[in-house]
């Protein structure tokens, strides 16, 4: 069990990094298909870019879940603070320098607040993030008049589009969120205890973990990075548009489910959320240029989300199975006789 | 009465595990119109017979015959009442199976039906509120009236598993009535329970168990409690704890812990006081506060006391984190639910509750450390395989509750709280963790074990805190600490 190239193979293996090999089999099939589409560098890096954001929405998503918190707000979330981050630059005149921590501070609050529902009021945490949701975006068309936010002077767009070794800067933050946030998840007692809480909050309280101190604040950190997608968006396309953040639930939580059955066998992880984030913008982005509709994209992410969540459910009964069937064989259960 | 065939005719009943034979050869008669008491040990074999006769289990050999027509029933110890539903839409959730479930019930006819039923029993209550706000015996009531829901004569028989566990005592007496009105219509009633004065109070007949096999089957009136505990416990009457248990109480610096009028859950005001390098044990029936005990002093449950010190420190706002800051240390009985986090590894459930001593300058844990200290720990604790990378689940019982134990002994405790350390593992994984238990007390851990395993309290401990109905009713240690008088103290006939 513990030689290495048995270790290699494992980790090689379908079942470890599916996300990997789905990512070649898309690449052969579109390359074949539309090369002259497909294999274009710029195609490549705009997809890098523009997927970044996704990705930041996608680990705002996970630290929560990690907990045990699905937050289905999400989307709303990076909505609505695209919508603040234009208002307070085009109608507000905040300067950049203040505007930015700003709205972060604004999206960590609005997680703090959806933890206390959760937390204090006792509310699942799927009823609390849908009503949160819900209330967002009464907010970003309350702000945004349901248009455009327009105006935001010339200087908010360099943010996104300024490149360095010709990849855009929300890039880099991804890397920089993802690598904190893999460093706290992997390597700190307070993602020990995150991931304790997740799967099984009782034994964790049990276990002096502040089950609930560590709900609130995955909740704020994820409120937080959030935000941080939203003001990226905005800078992004240079105006406040109250219609794209929604879009971000769906590939974001997709991502989440299906990196979580990539690298660490059944468990939410930041890589595997990057890599399947990419993995399934490449298909849509092949979809794409080959032609195909635009509500070829919903299907495409709904079909992903119940297959990564179907998958990741029979990789955990599969686990288990295999787990009863040697309890079994090594020896039959003790005690019906008791009581 | 008794002449006539059986109801039911229970022959040679053979039920075998791998580990034990739980029935060994077992018969029984149960004849209309009388009821037969079932009563034995943990381990005695009464709720295999119980969960055979209800078809969960199947018999290795022997037959269980019913007499023509009749039918069997079963209350069970939880009722299986739904507490929302009223006691008429409680009785009409058996009515109208396949087309007619789609059909509109009739409310008028149901809800005299319902009151019929339960007045047989001389019960008055309100049929439309929901039962969870009924008393538990009036619930008591309409789980044997819904088990009555079609018969079509008295001759059948009903089995009541341990019915009285959530009763008052006066409140047992309703649901006696009930009995004995079916048994004097005609049908045969087996009676399970572990509460031994009921049993001579309402039986006709009571059949002893014993490690499988019938010890006993007598009339209710050649028997009496005395002779009750004797057929129950067999001649164990001068079983001591072992000598090494003996004197390891070191009262030089005080007691470790000190409570005075301990009060929450099914615990009505327990006084304790603990010194290092003693094991104490905790007894008594289910219900008697004996299970509640660790968690409170743990601080998992709320509690409330007059006076709760630790190591001579006021200790008042208690909690899992807090208790372990203070040196003290709990294995929930529960090991699945609550003693582990079975989705991790054996080496990040022994460090979740401290991590702080293998925490690195940046916030990091140290992996290297981590990875020795566990692996030492498999070691020392004797767990089975000796991975502690393997996932918590793929461990057996009995390796993963050495693993609980070895968290809970991690930062060498002052007090260490068990509940049921044993239950669900097998023989050998036991010996290893009581041996764990003995050397933690010589280190000078005082450690409280609850247990229903009266042999696992002998074995263990250096006295014993018999509980009832919330209170301690005994404290035996010495010569006086034997199964029999655990057994006895904790039924309340001393």
């Amino acid at each position: 069990m513990n030689n290495s190239s048995g270790g290699i193979l494992r980790a090689l293996s379908f079942r470890n990094i599916s996300a990997v090999y789905i990512f070649i089999i898309i690449f052969v099939v579109f390359s074949l298909w539309i090369p002259e589409k497909f294999l274009q560098i710029g195609v490549w890096r705009s997809l890098l870019d523009a997927e970044a954001l996704t990705g930041l929405a996608a680990i705002a998503a996970l630290i929560p879940l990690v907990a045990g918190s699905l937050n289905l707000a999400v989307g709303a979330q990076v909505g609505f603070s695209a919508i603040l981050s234009a208002w307070f630059l085009s109608k507000a005149g905040l300067p950049i320098a203040i505007q930015l921590p700003v709205v972060v501070l604004m999206g960590a609050l609005i997680g703090f607040v959806t933890a206390l529902v959760i937390t204090r009021l006792k509310v699942e945490p799927i009823i609390a993030t849908l009503g949160m949701s819900s209330i967002l975006l009464a907010g970003m068309a309350a702000v945004s008049n349901s248009q455009q936010i327009l105006g935001l002077g010339p200087d908010y767009r360099m943010i996104a589009t300024t490149q360095f070794g010709g990849i855009t800067v929300p890039v880099y933050v991804l890397l920089i969120v993802a690598v904190i946030t893999w460093y706290v998840l992997e390597r700190t007692p307070i993602g020990r205890r995150l991931y304790a809480v997740g799967y099984n909050p009782e034994a964790a309280h049990l276990a002096g973990v502040g089950v609930e101190r560590l709900r609130i604040a995955t909740l704020t950190a994820g409120g937080a990075i959030a935000a941080l997608a939203g003001a990226l968006l905005t800078s992004r396309i240079n105006a406040g548009d109250p219609t794209v953040g929604p879009s971000f639930l769906l590939p974001a939580l997709t991502a989440v489910f299906l990196g979580s059955t990539q690298f660490k066998g059944g468990r939410f992880n930041v890589w595997g959320t990057v890599v399947a984030m990419y993995v399934l913008a490449v298909g849509i982005k092949g979809l794409q240029l080959a032609g195909s509709p635009s509500w070829v994209n919903n299907l495409f992410y709904g079909i992903a989300l119940l297959l990564a969540v179907a998958l990741s459910q029979w990789e955990r009964t599969a686990r288990r199975g295999s787990a009863i069937g040697r309890l079994l064989r090594r020896r039959q259960p003790v005690g019906p006789g008791q009581g | 009465m008794a002449v006539s065939t059986p109801l039911l005719r229970v022959t040679g009943l053979v039920k075998r595990f791998p580990s034990l034979v739980a029935l060994d050869h077992l018969d029984l008669d149960v004849h209309g119109g009388e009821v037969v008491a079932v009563v034995g040990h943990n381990g005695s074999g009464k709720s295999t017979l119980v969960k055979i006769l209800a078809g969960a289990y199947t018999a290795d050999d022997g037959s269980v015959a019913l007499a023509e027509s009749t039918d069997l029933h079963f209350i069970h110890q939880n009722l299986a009442l739904i507490g929302e539903l009223s006691a008429v839409e409680n009785l009409g959730l058996a009515n109208g199976r396949g087309a007619a479930a789609a059909a509109p019930f009739r409310s008028t006819e149901e809800r005299a039906r319902t009151r019929e039923l339960i007045e047989r029993f001389g019960a008055g209550f309100d049929i439309d509120r929901p039962v969870r706000e009924l008393t538990p015996a009036q619930r008591a009531v309409i789980a044997i009236s819904r088990a009555l829901e079609g018969w079509t004569h008295p001759a059948n028989v009903i089995v009541l598993d341990e019915p009285t566990e959530s009763l008052h005592r006066n409140e047992v007496e309703v649901l006696f009535a009930a009995v004995r009105q079916l048994a004097a219509e005609g049908a045969g009633v087996i009676f399970v329970s572990h509460r031994l004065d009921e049993v001579l109070d309402l039986a006709d007949r009571v059949v002893v168990l014993r490690d499988g096999s019938k010890v006993a089957d007598e009339p209710v009136t050649e028997i009496d409690q005395a002779r009750l505990v004797e057929l129950i416990t067999g001649d164990a009457g001068a079983v001591v704890g072992d000598a090494q248990s003996a004197g390891r109480r070191n009262e030089d610096a005080g007691p470790v812990l000190r409570v005075r009028g301990l009060r929450g859950a099914t615990v009505d005001g327990l006084d304790l006081e603990l010194y290092p390098g003693e094991v104490v044990g905790l007894a008594g029936v289910l219900g008697s506060g004996r299970e509640a005990v660790p968690s409170l002093l743990y601080g998992a449950a709320p509690s409330e006391a007059r006076e709760y010190t630790v190591a001579g420190q006021s200790y008042a706002r208690r909690s899992p984190k807090a208790s372990l800051a203070r040196g003290i240390a709990f294995v929930p009985g529960d090991r699945g639910r609550l003693g582990a986090i079975l989705e991790m590894s054996a080496r990040e459930n022994l460090t979740l509750p401290q991590l702080r001593t293998l925490t690195g300058p940046f916030g990091n844990i140290l992996m290297k450390e981590e990875r020795d200290e566990t692996d030492g720990a498999m070691a020392a604790y004797q767990v089975r395989p000796p991975l502690a990378e393997q996932k918590f689940t793929l461990f057996s019982g009995g390796n993963q509750q050495k693993v609980v134990i070895a968290r809970a002994l991690r930062d060498d405790p002052s007090l260490l709280l068990l509940d049921e350390p044993t239950q669900g593992v097998d023989i050998g994984a036991k010996a290893t963790i009581y041996e764990t238990i003995d050397a933690a007390a010589a280190r000078g851990t005082a450690v409280l074990v609850s247990s229903s395993d009266d042999k696992e309290l002998m074995r263990l401990c250096d006295r014993v805190i018999v509980m009832r109905d919330g209170r301690m009713a005994a404290e035996l240690s010495g010569a006086n600490l034997t199964e029999r008088r655990l057994v006895s103290e904790g039924y309340g006939f001393a």
